[in-house]
């Protein structure tokens, strides 16, 4: 019984060349025109220099060599690294046992008002969700005049507030969403009785999880890391909101640096956080190929 | 190591004593999968556990194994109580319908994998792994991964992979579903042969009567939650305990009927022989096809049911012959063999049916199973 795939049939051609490669025009465009000639710019830039506020076309590493000279920014750059994999970690933290409770233990029928209320969030704007913080962690926020109430402290804590602490909170409130919904649409389709097995087998719970359900859903899992870490590398809005200058991350030098007019010096930033970018995705490339995850 | 096999001198009891159910309950919510169920599964045993969909056979599986939990109620393996056992601390394994191979392991991971749970490792791991893989006849296959071997092959990796640890008890649970006719008889020899050289106690969950029949010592009959009947495969066709398992196992002809003394009075008025015990009154009257015997209606014996045949069919190894009777609701099936079978009848022949009174089963009537 040999059950080795059977050799492809050739594929026949579609007439001349041309002809063949037309139905990808839109996509050519549409990459070509909103990606690759953005990214062009913003490399090109990256390599000129301003003076006296407008972009001058000279070669130079002179952007790359400012940013890693002024030690708070390459500080900022470590620290949003930080924030990020620490964010990343506490989302996905809490949304792999919310993923495995909801397509474990849940009624079908449960699931599609749970997954709802997961999703309902995005219906109000970002700022307003970001903002809403200020009056849970503020100086006259929820928490503060809980405490007060309970009687623990009897002036407010500012401490809730403007650090890394707070932008890693919101981050996480900010992105479980995406990882739990990736995580779901993942485990949801894991056979149960692998698991089952591997307890048969005599493997613990938690064995069983680690050694079974893991390895199966790690495309899942990758996605989820990608689709999370990428957007809080770039955040500027959270830290500058709830961080104020305890929370200052990589975004946010970027919106500084063009808010000056610094374009050139913007611009090396912003390929900075595409070079972190690019890397993960390097790690992860093996695993985001699906044959290989299921040894098909 | 946990959970190898158990050694007999801590069998207490009977050195046959298997595994024991004792008056297990399961419910769930208003349902009830299982009503006080009794039973008694002998060691080194090929057990069955035979009945359509929801009849709760599988639960009873499950119970076993440990991936649920009675809701009253006992479960002994070799005298020691399991049933407060979580599933890796009991000395059982599974061979799952879906087979839950591991995709992402070799076959030799697949069947390791008990092993390395049990920090088996090195060469007494790798021996023990290519013992089981020749058990099965896989020792060529094992860096394949599952999704490279057809559906037989998985379902041998599976077989390896719950017998590597030795268990005392290998539960299937219909594990040659999945599987086209032709394989499924090669398979059911096999698993007969590997249940012979391992002796291990197999229980074994289908619907299909006829795996049941091939394979198993002793088969529990199961409906609604309830233990139909216990018996060797022989017992339950010969002497079926109800109308439900003789209409579930084998064909059946079915005729309702008045019992005085020993005749058995047929709705026409005609008494006819039978065998039965106990039952007086109003009875359901058990023929298999192949006890009836056509015979000349003008020669026939005084009892015989005298009707016209309505189609015969030739099925290869049998000939099929429907008789409509008056003394019948429905028209009786005749199973003809041999040199009996030479000659197809035509239809609408006058016949008459007669059978020995061993062959005529009497039952409880129909509603009445007890």
């Amino acid at each position: 019984m040999n059950t080795v795939a059977e050799p492809e049939a050739p594929r026949r051609r579609l007439g001349p060349a041309s002809a063949s490669y037309a139905p990808f025009l839109p996509a050519v465009v549409l990459l070509g025109g909103f990606f690759l000639v953005p990214l062009g710019i913003i490399v090109i830039y990256s390599f000129w220099e301003v003076i006296d506020y407008n972009v001058v076309h000279h070669w130079t590493l002179g952007n790359y060599r400012y940013f890693f000279s002024v030690t708070a920014y390459v500080k900022t750059m470590w620290a949003t690294l930080w924030v990020s994999v620490v964010a990343t970690a506490i989302s996905l933290g809490l949304a792999f046992p919310f993923a495995y409770w909801l397509s474990r233990y849940v009624p079908r029928r449960l699931r599609a008002p749970l997954l709802i209320l997961v999703v309902v969030p995005f219906w109000t704007s970002y700022l307003l969700r970001v903002y809403s913080w200020l009056t849970i962690l503020g100086e006259k926020g929820l928490l503060n005049r809980f405490l007060q109430w309970a009687g623990i402290t009897h002036h407010p804590i500012g401490l809730f507030l403007y650090d890394r602490s707070a932008v890693i909170l919101v981050l996480v409130y900010l992105y479980f969403p995406f990882a739990a919904l990736t995580l779901y649409s993942s485990i949801e389709r894991f056979d149960w009785d692998r698991l089952r097995a591997a307890m048969d087998l005599g493997a613990t719970p938690l064995k069983a999880i680690r050694r079974i359900l893991v390895p199966q859903v790690r495309p899942g899992i990758v996605t989820a890391i990608i689709f999370v870490f990428i957007p809080i590398l770039g955040e500027y809005l959270t830290p500058q909101i709830v961080g104020g200058t305890g929370g200052v991350m990589i975004g946010n030098l970027v919106v500084n640096f063009f808010q000056a007019a610094e374009y050139t010096r913007g611009a090396a930033v912003s390929l900075l956080i595409a070079l972190f970018i690019l890397l993960l995705l390097i790690v992860f490339r093996r695993s985001l190929s699906a044959p290989e995850a299921y040894g098909g | 190591m946990k959970a190898v096999a158990v050694p007999e001198s801590t069998a207490t009891g009977s050195a046959r004593a298997g595994i024991e159910l004792r008056k297990v309950v399961k419910r769930y919510g208003n349902n009830t999968a299982l009503r006080e169920l009794d039973l008694h599964i002998l060691d080194g045993e090929f057990f069955c556990l035979l009945g359509p969909s929801g009849c709760g056979k599988t639960t009873t599986l499950n119970l076993i194994g440990g991936f649920v939990a009675p809701t009253s109620g006992t479960i002994w393996l070799r005298g020691k109580r399991i049933d407060t056992l979580p599933p890796h601390k009991r000395p059982v394994n599974t061979v799952f319908q879906s087979y839950a191979l591991f995709p992402h392991m070799s076959v030799r991971d697949n069947v390791g994998f008990g092993l390395r749970m049990d920090r088996v490792r090195g060469p007494e791991a790798r021996r023990r792994i290519d013992e089981a893989l020749g058990l099965v006849g896989l020792q060529e296959l094992g860096d394949r991964t599952p999704a490279q071997l057809s559906g037989g092959q998985q379902q041998r990796v599976a077989v390896a992979r719950a017998l590597i640890k030795r268990p005392a008890v290998l539960l299937l649970d219909e594990p040659l579903g999945a599987l086209d006719l032709k394989l499924r008889q090669r398979l059911q020899v096999e698993l007969s042969q590997i249940h012979r050289e391992v002796g291990t106690t197999f229980v074994y969950v289908t619907h299909d009567q006829e795996e049941a029949m091939s394979m198993a010592d002793r088969i529990a009959v199961m409906n609604e939650g309830v233990l139909e009947q216990l018996g060797t495969p022989f017992e339950i066709y010969r002497r079926p305990a109800s109308r439900f398992v003789a209409d579930f196992i084998g064909d059946a002809n079915f005729l309702d009927v008045e019992i005085d003394g020993d005749t058995a009075v047929l709705a026409d008025g005609t008494r006819s022989p039978c065998s039965g015990g106990g039952v007086r009154g109003r009875a359901t009257l058990m023929v298999r096809p192949e006890s009836l015997r056509l015979v000349d209606p003008d020669d026939a014996p005084a009892g015989a049911l005298h009707g016209r045949t309505v189609k015969s069919s030739f099925l290869g190894t049998r000939v099929r012959v429907a008789v409509d009777c008056e003394a019948a609701s429905a028209p009786l099936m005749v199973a003809l063999h041999g040199d009996e079978a030479t000659a197809l009848p035509e239809p609408d022949r006058r016949v008459a049916l007669w059978w020995a009174a061993e062959d005529a089963l009497v039952l409880p009537p129909e509603g009445e199973s007890r």
